[in-house]
């Protein structure tokens, strides 16, 4: 799952609840999604080091 | 009669003069051609027959010596400089004095800076018309892409520029260089191979074409036609940093957005780290609340629906002084539904007693 991916769908879990409409087990289970969610992208962010690559160019025929 | 070779065994040799008039001769065949290049050590001097000049090519520097004879150059009334574009008309011939290979001019055209403009409007229309610069054509570029590829002149300082703007945004992106010739006749073909190459490394999900600022010229190879199709057909979303804000190199019509400066392109390409995790870390905040808020709604709700249950409950009634007479457990209504004698149970607000029908009415 990429970062974009699940910060969309932790905002869209936090709407939800927001909103009000879920009951309460849903709720619970929304928010335990939601806080794995906020670690995967913790995750992405902290892990994602910085790096710089160059790339070996093919020979022009 | 001239000695043009003498055989010494089985070895036949020629004089250095038959060997000239021989290349010469086969020189004499070749058709004649327009060729392209930069004029360079103009030599024009009333006592000589000719004008003398070299034509360079401004790409990788290769010379052609040329020449024209001094009156059709003189009648041409060009008034050439030395650094100047010109096509010449003409064919190769050899000095067969010197065995120097020569181009003979037959005739000189300046190659400006409009003949440029006009070339590449011309290119500009045709690749219009074939829809290449359409607006619906191009992509949203990814918010937080693994992998950005930079592609970009072995010159330090746009790479470094780029790179500073994209790691200073964004401290944790990676980034895959390409690097290549962006300068002379070889650097659009080099650009479409380096091109290629970044699309087919993994997990790419941006790539920025960037160039420093330079020449009219300089920028040419970012209008070659097929360096401007490769851009268009990118199978991954391609931002053009060429040049600086007045340059419109065909590539910036081409590429799915343009950057006018190295710190615009990061701002497409990587996200700010620090909104990032602001970002992140509010909707933490609002995840952690909203069990919460979620449970005191509900809460809310149950108060309410308990408050009009209260208020709709027949002892709110008995409070104000009614009361609820039953006879065997059955509400009496009506007067007709019991009988005189008959006992009854009668509910008040507070208590309640039995008691005998004395008379019905």
């Amino acid at each position: 799952m990429t970062f974009e991916e699940a910060q969309k769908e932790l905002e869209q879990i936090v709407q939800q609840l927001e909103s009000g409409q879920a009951n309460l087990d849903d709720a619970i289970k929304l928010w335990e999604r939601g806080e794995e969610l906020h670690r995967l992208c913790l995750e992405q962010l902290d892990s994602a080091q910085g790096k710089i690559e160059v790339l070996k160019p093919t020979e022009p025929a | 009669m001239k000695v043009e070779a003498e055989q010494y065994g089985d070895r036949t040799v020629y004089t250095v003069s038959a060997f000239n008039r021989g290349v010469a001769a086969w020189l004499a065949r070749l058709p004649t051609v327009w060729v392209e290049g930069e004029v360079t050590e103009l030599r024009r001097q009333q006592r000589w027959q000719s004008v003398f000049f070299t034509l360079k090519d401004p790409g990788d520097g290769a010379c052609l010596p040329a020449s024209m004879p001094r009156g059709q150059f003189d009648a041409l009334r060009l008034d050439l400089r030395n650094g100047e574009r010109v096509h010449v008309y003409g064919r190769p011939e050899l000095f067969e004095a010197r065995g120097e290979l020569r181009f003979r001019a037959l005739s000189i055209e300046r190659f400006g800076l409009g003949d440029h403009l006009a070339a590449l409007e011309r290119l500009k229309q045709k690749l219009g018309a074939e829809g290449l610069f359409a607006p619906d054509r191009k992509r949203r570029l990814p918010r937080f892409p693994r992998r950005v590829g930079l592609l970009t002149g072995n010159d330090a300082a746009a790479k470094r520029d780029v790179l500073t703007a994209i790691t200073t945004r964004f401290p944790s992106a990676r980034v895959v260089v390409a690097e290549t010739y962006v300068q002379g006749p070889r650097a659009a073909p080099a650009l479409v191979t380096a091109l290629e190459d970044l699309c087919r490394a993994e997990e790419i999900d941006v790539i920025v074409l960037a160039r420093g600022g330079g020449s009219f010229e300089d920028l040419l190879p970012f209008s070659d036609e097929r360096l401007v199709r490769a851009v268009a057909s990118c199978p991954v979303p391609i931002v053009s940093a060429v040049g600086h804000e007045q340059d419109t190199p065909l590539t910036d019509l081409a590429a799915d957005a343009r950057a006018s400066t190295p710190s615009v392109a990061a701002r497409l390409v990587v996200p700010d780290a620090d909104e990032v995790r602001e970002r992140l870390t509010q909707t933490r905040r609002r995840l952690q609340r909203a069990p919460l808020h979620l449970l005191e709604r509900k809460r809310a709700r149950l108060d309410g629906a308990y408050g009009r249950l209260r208020a709709l409950s027949p002892r709110a009634t008995l409070e104000r002084g009614y009361a609820i007479v039953r006879d065997g457990g059955r509400i009496v209504r009506e007067a007709t539904e019991v009988a005189t004698g008959e006992r009854v149970e009668v509910e008040l607000g507070q208590g309640g007693f039995s008691a005998t029908v004395e008379e019905t009415r």
